[in-house]
C-alpha cells in the first residue's frame, strides 16, 4: 500500500517536473480549455439565476376573476364559496383580495403613490384569486375554468396568469438543451486539447518510457503521470474557467441591474452553487484523465 | 537460472538469425557470449532478458517460462534482470544518481532508502563524485559504469551486458570488467556479449561461440550449425560497420 502511495507521489513529481519544464505551453493548454469552460459556466449561470423566477410563477398556478366595479361587497365572498364547492378537487386555494386592500397594497408602492392621489375614488375591483392544484395540462385546464367563469354574474374579467409562465419555462427549456449542446462541445474540446498535450508529451518522453519499461516499470506506472497531466490541467482549467465566468458576470451584472431598475425591480447572475460548482471541476478532471489514458494508450505502444 | 530449449528467432519471413539453440546458465555463472557482428549476440541477450520474443522453443529464466509469462508479469521479471544495453539508454535531461534512482521508484521503495542505496550503486562503480553530474558530461567509459549502476541498484539476480567495453580503452574495459566481477562474485548470474575475446578471457568462466550459422558451448556440451539468411548478415555487418570478428579460441 505504501509502495503504491510512494509510485503515485512519484508519479505526481514527474508530472509537475513535466509541466514546469514547458511553461508556455502549459500555459497556453490550460488558456484554452479554461475559455472553453467558462462558457457553459456563464450558460449555466443563467439558467441556474433563472429557475428560481420561473419555479415561483410555475409552482403557484393562478387564475384572477375580477367582479365588476359595482358588484355588492359580499359577491367577492359568494363567489368564492361557490369556487371552493363547486371546483374543490381543481383548486388548492381561494384567496379574496378587496378593493381596499388592493389600493392600499398600490399605494405602498412608490411608484404609484402619486398616480392614486389624483385619482377621486377607488377604481379598482373585488378580485378573487384562485390557486389551482398542479397538473400536467395546467394551462387547458385554466382556460376551460376561465371561459366559465367569465360566464357567471357579476364576474368582468378572468385573468389567466400561466401564459407568460410558459413561455418562459419554454426558453428555459430551451436554454437547457442548449446548454447541454454546448457542454458537449467543450467536453470534446477538452478531450481533443488533453488528447493531443498527451500525444506530444508521450512522443517527447518517449526515450524516458522506454528506459522505464527496461528496468521493470509496469503499464501502470508509465501511464500514470499522463493521467495526473490530464486530470490537473483540466482541474486547474476548470478552477481558472470559473474566475474567467465570475469576472464576466461584473459586467453583466451591472448592465443588468441598470435594467431590472427600470422595471422596478432586482435581478442578477450568479455562479451556480458551489457544490455544482465542485461537480463541474470533478467531472472535468475525470473527462482529462480519461482523455489522457486513451491517448497514452494509444501513442505508447513502441 | 537461464534455460533455453530449441530456440529460434527471426525477423519477418526471412532465415532465422538463431536456431535451435538449447542451452542452460547455472546460478552464479560468469558467461561470455562471443561472435562476430551480425550473429546474434545481441538478439540472445535480448531474448534473455525478455526484451524479444521467440519465434520458436521455449525460454526459462529466473524459474519463469517467459512465453508462459503474462504482460503483467513481465515487469516484475525484468526487475530481476539487470539489462545494459549497447546504446546505454541513460536519460541525459537529468543527473546520474537520479538515473540511478529510476529502477527505485519503478518498485515505489521509500525516497530515503531509495537515495542511500542510489548511492552505494554508484560507488560500487566508482561515480560517488559524479552523482550530481549530468550523462552528457560523462566519459564513454563513466556512462557505461552509470548504466551499469542502473542496472545492478535493484539487486538483480542475473545481469546481461552487450559489448559494455566497445570503443573503450583498455584500462576503463578491466575496470568496467571488474565491476561485473565483483557482481559476479556474491552471485550475480552475469551474461556479456562482446568482441574482446582475450579481455573475456579473463573474468568468464565458460563462454557461449555463436557465428553465423553456428553455435557452440565452450564446456563442449552442445554445438551446433543453423542455415541462416546471409543477405541479412551482410546487411548488419555492413551497418555494423568494421567491427571485429574474432572467435574465442
Amino acid at each position: 500500500m505504501k509502495s503504491l502511495l510512494r509510485q503515485h507521489r512519484y508519479a505526481l513529481a514527474v508530472t509537475l517536473r513535466r509541466l514546469a519544464a514547458a511553461p508556455i505551453s502549459s500555459l497556453t493548454n490550460l488558456m484554452v480549455i479554461a475559455l472553453a469552460l467558462s462558457l457553459p459556466l456563464l450558460g449555466a449561470s443563467l439558467l441556474v439565476s433563472m429557475q428560481p423566477v420561473a419555479r415561483q410563477v410555475s409552482v403557484t398556478p393562478e387564475l384572477t376573476v375580477f367582479l365588476k366595479t359595482e358588484a355588492p361587497s359580499t359577491a367577492a365572498e359568494q363567489l368564492a364559496t361557490r369556487i371552493r364547492k363547486e371546483y374543490a378537487e381543481q383548486v388548492a386555494g381561494v384567496r379574496i383580495v378587496t378593493k381596499d386592500r388592493a389600493i392600499k397594497e398600490l399605494r405602498n408602492n412608490p411608484a404609484w403613490e402619486q398616480a392614486l392621489k389624483v385619482l377621486p375614488g377607488n377604481p379598482l375591483p373585488d378580485a378573487v384569486v384562485v390557486s389551482l392544484t398542479p397538473s400536467d395540462q395546467l394551462a387547458e385546464r385554466a382556460d376551460k375554468l376561465a371561459q366559465v367563469w367569465r360566464k357567471w354574474p357579476g364576474v368582468d374579467l378572468v385573468q389567466l396568469d400561466t401564459a407568460w409562465v410558459q413561455r418562459l419555462e419554454a426558453l428555459l427549456r430551451f436554454g437547457r438543451i442548449g446548454l447541454l449542446l454546448l457542454a458537449l462541445s467543450v467536453a470534446l474540446v477538452v478531450l481533443a486539447t488533453v488528447f493531443n498535450t498527451v500525444r506530444m508529451q508521450a512522443l517527447s518522453q518517449r526515450e524516458e518510457i522506454g528506459v522505464a519499461r527496461l528496468v521493470g516499470a509496469t503499464e501502470s506506472f508509465v501511464r500514470r503521470p499522463f493521467l495526473y497531466l490530464g486530470s490537473i490541467t483540466c482541474s486547474l482549467a476548470a478552477l481558472i474557467g470559473i474566475g474567467i465566468a465570475r469576472l464576466a458576470l461584473i459586467p453583466l451584472n451591472d448592465a443588468l441591474a441598470s435594467l431590472a431598475r427600470s422595471y422596478d425591480a432586482e435581478f442578477a447572475l450568479s455562479l451556480p452553487a458551489p457544490w455544482m460548482l465542485a461537480i463541474a471541476v470533478t467531472s472535468v478532471a475525470v473527462l482529462g484523465a480519461l482523455s489522457a489514458r486513451w491517448s497514452v494508450q494509444r501513442n505508447t505502444k513502441f | 537460472m537461464i534455460e533455453f530449449q530449441h530456440v529460434f528467432k527471426s525477423y519477418g519471413q526471412g532465415r532465422p538469425i538463431l536456431a535451435d539453440l538449447t542451452f542452460k546458465v547455472s546460478a552464479g555463472e560468469f558467461v561470455y557470449v562471443a561472435g562476430p557482428s551480425g550473429a546474434g549476440k545481441s538478439t540472445l541477450l535480448k531474448l534473455i532478458g525478455g526484451l524479444e520474443p521467440p519465434s520458436r522453443g521455449s525460454i526459462q529464466v529466473h524459474g519463469h517460462r517467459l512465453d508462459q509469462l503474462s504482460a503483467r508479469a513481465r515487469p516484475y521479471l525484468r526487475r530481476a534482470v539487470g539489462v545494459i544495453l549497447q546504446d546505454t539508454h541513460l536519460l541525459f535531461d537529468r543527473s546520474a544518481i537520479d538515473n540511478v534512482l529510476l529502477p527505485l521508484a519503478v518498485t515505489g521503495l521509500a525516497p530515503s532508502l531509495a537515495r542511500a542505496r542510489a548511492r552505494a550503486a554508484l560507488e560500487k562503480v566508482g561515480l560517488s563524485s559524479k552523482e550530481n553530474t549530468r550523462p552528457i558530461e560523462l566519459s564513454g567509459g563513466e556512462q557505461q559504469r552509470l548504466a551499469i549502476a542502473r542496472a545492478i541498484v535493484n539487486r538483480p539476480a542475473i545481469l546481461i551486458a552487450d559489448e559494455p567495453t566497445a570503443s573503450l580503452d583498455i584500462d576503463t574495459a578491466r575496470r568496467i570488467m571488474s565491476v561485473f566481477k565483483d557482481f559476479n562474485r556474491v552471485g550475480v548470474t552475469t551474461v556479456i556479449a562482446s568482441h574482446d575475446d582475450a579481455l573475456m578471457a579473463e573474468y568468464a568462466t565458460r563462454a557461449f561461440k555463436i557465428e553465423p550459422g553456428k553455435f557452440a558451448d565452450s564446456t563442449g556440451q552442445r554445438a551446433h550449425t543453423f542455415a541462416i539468411d546471409s543477405t541479412k548478415l551482410k546487411d548488419q555487418q555492413s551497418r555494423v560497420g568494421s567491427g571485429r570478428s574474432e572467435t574465442l579460441r
